[in-house]
């Protein structure tokens, strides 16, 4: 499968802020692949230099196999990109807005786009600094499907949305998701778990993992263990294991390389004998949670 | 190609329609007060009575401010419409090509800036009588300057700030290097004379107004194009602090060799009066005002001197110098002038220092002689008449006794008008005596270049000829030019371009020194009498 994103060792700098430290990620065709992260984790940084808004400092990045720094405008016409910080020109009606657009791309697809109003239901008579956020997100997100782009880059375009808007969002990106290899950055991690093919964990400018959901789900797992008499906390435990800790007879975990056989070995050789083990499967919102604490307070 | 171009210049106009009809509607107010203008003595007539405020002087001048803002302000904007700082414009992700967004512009800027300009420079020479057909190239080369020399550094600066306000501050900026370097010439001799550099200076001007345009629409490098700006700023400081600018005016006014007989000669004339005597000393005064008298003669009929440039150095017996560097006065002087005197300042410190020394001066003149040509007869007509060189002319006037023209495009390039004015038609005013055979009064109006046009938004430019210099009387203003008063036109062309120097030795300052009564802007001047 080919990579419509590829980027490799990517450096960004501002100043003396290193946003990027060595990126290595790829993105495959057809994925929908969210790339989530605290705050300041240089996600945006990340796609803004995916669509040739900054230079990166050093490496190099491809999208839809053409370098980043060499997108124009024939590339662009396969991008759709919307970000929640974008400036849209908001003296515009809806309606002038979407045909001032049309010209621009060659594939602009008149039926695709009425159906995009009427799923969204926008006002097309309304001038965009009249819209809602979530109508303006909805707007812009429109005007970026019409087309039937390759490539969609969205970031944090559910930042702030009620969960009506969000769903609608979802929707009106998941019917496009078959023509489309999707980017998103994200921290609505609920929403990202109902339809992201691949994830994505960037920390401090660092990739942590980036891998198919199914596969992330797989590795983590909430383990509990009982004992009849707990045995001590190991002064030194598994690097895969994080935030173990201790309560009456049960031991606590999260295991972050869970396999049934491996981690349950694991487990007898590190702590003994437990008189009940469970391994819970995790939501995409605990995996972020644990990972983010874990970073924070490594110890 | 043209579909882009077209979709977004319709888009800014959809956008901007405000401002551009407030723009066309100064640039018709312009052509309405300009037309007003023509109307001499009702301009002459304005500034008289109540409602002086409102008056068509003020209206006119408020009017010239605000077209080049009206315009400053659609270029600005619409270039700002998709702007090119920052990070977040929707458009730099969307298929904008470079080139069709900068084409865009430039028609927009063209339409509505250019257009209605030309259309208005069209009426205006149609209206002040000549034909606009006659004037293709010249309207045309009135389009470039504004283009040139206003709209591109307007849109270079547009194209580095986000929003108005930050063009404003930019402007602040640009407004205070400006008074910074005006200062730091003040203090650099000889900067004022100084047109290679200048040249130089502007060629660097458009050419970094045309890379920053390039490189932001082409590349979007803010910070390098800011840093180009900044460097350009910096540049022009190093010119102007490093130009070997006496190596320049000596290259361009060579000395006179030994063979050769300057065209003119000057004498130190006695001092009129001695500071002592007609003013008090005023110890706060920082400046010193010195003129000297000169007398002149040896100028060949139909030769004109026109001193381009000048220089005074002083040295006190104990050695001490100083020197004021090449300065430009812009003085002529026509054959029976017999007397000139030329006025500077020097700090007070300096003028302590060799106020009662038998100092020795020596003063360099850097002068283009030309030569009278196609020298005719002219009696003025009543009415309305064509001068050739000049365009439609007219005397009639209550309150003046010129002639006064409507040229168009440009200023005759080199017109010189005289008359005996022991011939003057005009009637005696009370307690005028009439001027003596011989009396002649010149004018000479010069405007430098030969382009086919002069930089402005007007296409009509008005002269006013009037016989200001009287030879031997200084203090004669009237007279004048009325309909029957025969004139003597001609064309001064330059010959050539010379220095001349004049030692005047054990001159006692102080003798020279003029009563500080006024204020004075600059350090030196000269004045002809």
């Amino acid at each position: 499968m080919n990579n419509v994103i590829c980027t490799e060792n990517l450096v960004k700098k501002f100043r003396r802020v290193e946003a990027l430290r060595g990126l290595d990620l790829a993105v495959p065709e057809g994925a929908v692949y969210a790339l989530v992260g605290p705050n300041g984790a240089g996600k945006t940084t990340f796609i803004k230099i995916l669509m040739n808004i900054f230079g990166a400092t050093r490496g190099r990045a491809e999208v839809l196999g053409v370098e980043s720094t060499r997108l124009r405008e024939r590339h662009f016409a396969s991008i759709g990109y919307v970000s929640e910080n974008q400036e849209l020109p908001e003296w515009m009606r809806l309606d002038s807005f979407l045909a001032y657009l049309r010209p621009f791309y060659p594939a602009w697809d008149r039926k695709l786009e009425n159906e995009l109003v009427s799923q969204f239901d926008l006002p097309l008579d309304r001038k965009l600094w009249n819209l809602s956020r979530g109508m303006r997100m909805k707007a812009a997100l429109a005007s970026a499907l019409a087309y039937h782009p390759k490539l969609i880059v969205l970031d944090e375009p559910f930042t702030g949305l009620d969960p009506l808007v969000r769903d609608e969002l979802i929707q009106g990106l998941l019917q496009r998701a078959e023509e489309s290899t999707i980017l998103i950055s994200s921290h609505d991690l609920a929403e990202i778990e109902s339809f992201a093919s691949h994830i994505g964990y960037l920390e401090r400018g660092q990739l942590r993992f980036s891998e198919e959901l199914t596969t992330l789900l797989e590795r983590f797992r909430e383990v509990e263990l009982t004992f009849d008499t707990p045995p001590p906390l190991p002064k030194t435990a598994p690097n895969t294991w994080m935030h173990l800790s201790t309560s009456a007879a049960v031991i606590r975990f999260i295991e972050s390389r869970f396999d049934p056989e491996k981690t349950s070995t694991k487990v007898r050789d590190v702590l003994g004998e437990a008189r009940n083990v469970t391994f819970t499967p995790m939501s995409l919102r605990s995996i972020f949670l644990a990972m983010a604490k874990a970073a924070r307070d490594p110890a | 190609m043209m579909r882009q171009v077209v979709n977004i210049f319709l888009k800014d106009v959809r956008h901007y329609w405000r401002e551009c009809a407030a723009s066309m509607a100064l640039v018709a107010a312009f052509g309405w007060n300009e037309m007003h203008g023509w109307l001499h003595d009702e301009v002459l007539a304005s500034g008289i009575g109540i409602g002086g405020l409102f008056s068509s002087r003020f209206l006119s001048g408020l009017v010239v401010v605000l077209v080049p803002v009206a315009w400053s302000l659609v270029v600005v904007r619409v270039i700002q419409g998709e702007s090119l700082v920052g990070d977040r414009q929707f458009w730099v992700t969307r298929p904008y090509e470079w080139k069709k967004l900068l084409a865009a512009k430039v028609l927009f800027g063209l339409t509505f800036v250019n257009l209605p300009l030309l259309v208005l420079d069209v009426f205006l020479l149609a209206k002040a009588g000549f034909r606009p057909a006659d004037y293709i190239v010249g309207l045309f080369s009135m389009q470039l300057m504004i283009v040139l020399y206003f709209m591109l550094p307007v849109a270079a600066l547009a194209t580095v700030t986000a929003t108005v306000v930050q063009m404003l501050l930019a402007l602040l900026i640009i407004v205070l290097y400006g008074i910074g370097m005006g200062l730091l010439s003040d203090q650099i001799p000889s900067s004022s004379f100084s047109d290679p550099a200048d040249s130089l200076t502007a060629a660097l001007f458009f050419g970094v107004c045309l890379v920053v345009i390039w490189m932001q629409y082409a590349r979007r490098k803010t910070n390098k194009s800011r840093a180009l700006i900044a460097g350009l700023a910096g540049v022009c400081v190093l010119i102007l602090v490093a130009t070997p600018y006496r190596t320049l005016v000596a290259r361009e006014f060579p000395q006179l060799n030994t063979r050769q007989q300057p065209p003119f000669q000057l004498a130190l004339l006695p001092a009129e009066k001695a500071d002592s005597e007609t003013a008090p000393e005023k110890e706060e005064e920082k400046e010193v005002e010195i003129h000297l008298p000169l007398s002149v003669s040896g100028l060949e009929d139909q030769s004109i001197a026109a001193v381009d440039g000048f220089m005074v150095a002083l040295e006190a017996p104990d050695g001490f110098k100083w020197n004021s560097g090449w300065k430009s006065p812009g003085l002529s002087l026509f054959p029976n002038r017999k007397s000139t005197r030329i006025d500077f300042s020097l700090k007070r410190s300096v003028f302590e220092h060799v106020r009662h020394s038998q100092a020795t001066f020596r003063l360099s003149l850097a002068y283009t002689l030309f030569r009278d040509t196609n020298r005719r007869g002219f009696v003025t007509p009543s009415g309305v008449f064509v001068m050739a060189d000049v365009g439609l002319c007219s005397t009639e006037s209550r309150y003046s006794r010129g002639i006064h023209c409507l040229a168009p495009l440009r200023r005759p390039k080199s017109l010189l008008i005289s008359a005996d004015m022991s011939m003057s038609t005009c009637p005696l005013l009370e307690g005028e005596s009439p001027a003596s055979a011989g009396e002649i009064a010149r004018d000479w109006t010069r405007s430098g270049g030969s382009e086919p046009a002069e930089f402005g938004i007007s296409p009509v430019k008005t002269v006013d000829l009037y016989l200001l210099d009287w030879n031997g009387a200084a203090d004669r203003r009237s007279n004048g030019i009325c309909p029957g008063t025969p004139l003597i036109l001609s064309n001064p062309e330059p010959v050539h371009r010379n220095q001349i120097a004049l030692q005047i030795d054990g001159v006692r300052l102080s003798d020279y020194r003029l009563p500080s009564a006024k204020f004075t802007i600059g350090s030196i001047s000269i004045k002809t009498r």
